[in-house]
């Protein structure tokens, strides 16, 4: 049997999580004001970035894939936005559960906070019409508009969150993630969780995109059988 | 240039016969303006600009997004109605057929829904404005510029994602749904001006939010005319 290096890859991230996890809770200092709540922001914050590279992968891709017509563009794209959208989701969920006990809200109407939503928004309506494109080639085509629009879209959405809620002062919370003078301990933990991430990120893009070829290949294989075993009993068709 | 108009007239004429757009998207704009002022207490607009009192500025505030939330989803509707006519009457296949560019089919369909889209608003306004027992005067004249730079921005946007949507399994779902976040900006832009324009009767610094909507419209116009192709391409 042939050896997957994707497959080493996932058993040594797992080790890498297992001791991020143990550096998260007994490595790094407890943050002063916010004490333990504090320690989300190592899953928090590298979700955030992963959700943003993924987003670019797919505009790129998108690209790439309107200018080649290569299906490899548009897989990489469609399994990035899977990747995206799953990362968006954990860092809204990671955002509310350090929110409630630190603002006192699950929710706040932060800028930062609803761009992402909106984010999410975006990338689940390109998963929704990806899983409901009637013919393959067209909906991968229009996917990798919406790909693009979507990405297009950010600095405006950003712009007209931040002034809808101008007036009102929500920008007076604490904000680890700006703070310029983090313990060293803090600083190589997030780094080293930002590259925990981003490997993570690597994997379930390569084996999405995997996945997708495998569908395809299976696709092409069932039309072949259709091809060579006509007339087929009426079940089949 | 020529061919934009032939386009555009192709929609308006379709349309004047046929009546499949339209009617569908003033009637249900007018359902959710009236559904929605129900949530404004009585009278509370009907106060002079620029001194209403203290009580009724949540109202005026709420009132913008109840107005575009209304125009926006009279919108969508339309624009998927109208993409669907185009479809089922085939006009989506002559039109491919025809040795145009697709930057002109994306313009001419443009302006015909923006076309439907300005009907909807000229009896949806008044109705709203109506109800709301808001003074004629002080929202209609201010109102004019944000209505052409929003509706603008919702017909670029609902003109793109109609024909995108034309090809998929529940269509009519999908189309709110990639419009909705998409189109967020221009939503909140004109929600926010109008409600200022109740509160102020001028907009003051709300006005950079024209700058917004500008960049949003050309944008999307540009992204449509580019990328139209790819989207009607069999």
């Amino acid at each position: 049997m042939r050896k997957d290096p994707l497959l080493l890859t996932q058993q040594l991230l797992a080790a890498g999580f297992l001791a991020g996890l143990a550096g998260i809770f007994f490595w790094v200092p407890t943050e002063a004001f916010q004490g333990v709540a504090q320690r989300i922001l190592y899953v928090h914050a590298p979700s955030a970035w992963v959700a943003y590279l993924a987003f670019g992968v797919v505009l790129v891709c998108s690209i790439a894939y309107l200018r080649t017509g290569d299906m490899r563009w548009d897989w990489v794209a469609h399994a990035s936005a899977r990747t995206g959208v799953l990362f968006t989701a954990l860092n809204l969920v990671t955002g509310m559960l350090w929110g409630r006990p630190i603002w006192g809200a699950y929710w706040a109407w932060d800028p930062r906070l609803t761009l992402t939503l909106v984010l999410f928004l975006i990338y689940l309506g390109y998963l929704a019409f990806r899983a409901n494109a009637s013919d393959e080639g067209r909906g991968a085509r229009i996917a990798a508009v919406i790909g693009i629009a979507g990405f297009m879209v950010v600095p405006l959405v950003h712009f007209s969150v931040d002034w809808w809620r101008g007036q009102h002062p929500s920008r007076t919370v604490i904000r680890p993630e700006s703070d310029p003078a983090l313990p060293a301990e803090m600083q190589i933990m997030l780094v080293a969780m930002m590259a925990l991430f981003t490997l993570l990120y690597l994997v379930f893009l390569a084996l999405s995109v995997r996945l997708l070829k495998l569908e395809t290949d299976v696709m092409e294989l069932e039309s072949l059988e259709d091809a060579v075993l006509r007339p087929r009993p009426a079940r089949y068709s | 240039m020529r061919t934009v108009l032939a386009l555009a007239t192709k929609d308006l004429r379709a349309e004047a016969r046929g009546k499949q757009v339209a009617p569908v998207m003033v009637v249900f704009a007018m359902c959710l303006v009236f559904l929605l002022t129900f949530a404004l207490p009585p009278g509370a607009l009907r106060a002079p600009v620029p001194e209403p009192r203290a009580g009724t500025l949540a109202a005026r505030e709420i009132a913008g997004l109840l107005l575009w939330t209304s125009i926006f989803f009279a919108g969508v509707i339309g624009f998927g109605r109208s993409a669907t006519v185009d479809r089922e009457g085939s006009a989506a296949d002559g039109l491919l057929l025809a040795p145009v560019d697709p930057a002109a089919l994306y313009t001419g369909k443009m302006i015909g829904n923006l076309a439907f889209l300005t009907v909807a608003e000229l009896l949806a306004i008044p109705l709203f404005v109506l109800f709301a027992n808001i003074p004629p005067r002080s929202l209609l004249p201010g109102l004019i510029p944000v209505v052409l730079v929003a509706s603008l921005g919702l017909a670029a946007v609902g003109t793109l994602f109609g024909a995108a949507t034309q090809h998929a399994e529940a269509r009519s779902l999908m189309l709110p749904l990639l419009t909705f976040p998409l189109a967020l900006p221009v939503i909140l832009g004109a929600s926010r001006l109008t409600s200022t324009l109740l509160i102020k009767g001028e907009f003051g610094s709300e006005g950079r939010w024209f700058i917004l909507l500008t960049v949003f419209d050309v944008i999307f116009l540009t992204l449509g005319a580019v990328t139209f192709e790819f989207v009607i391409e069999e």
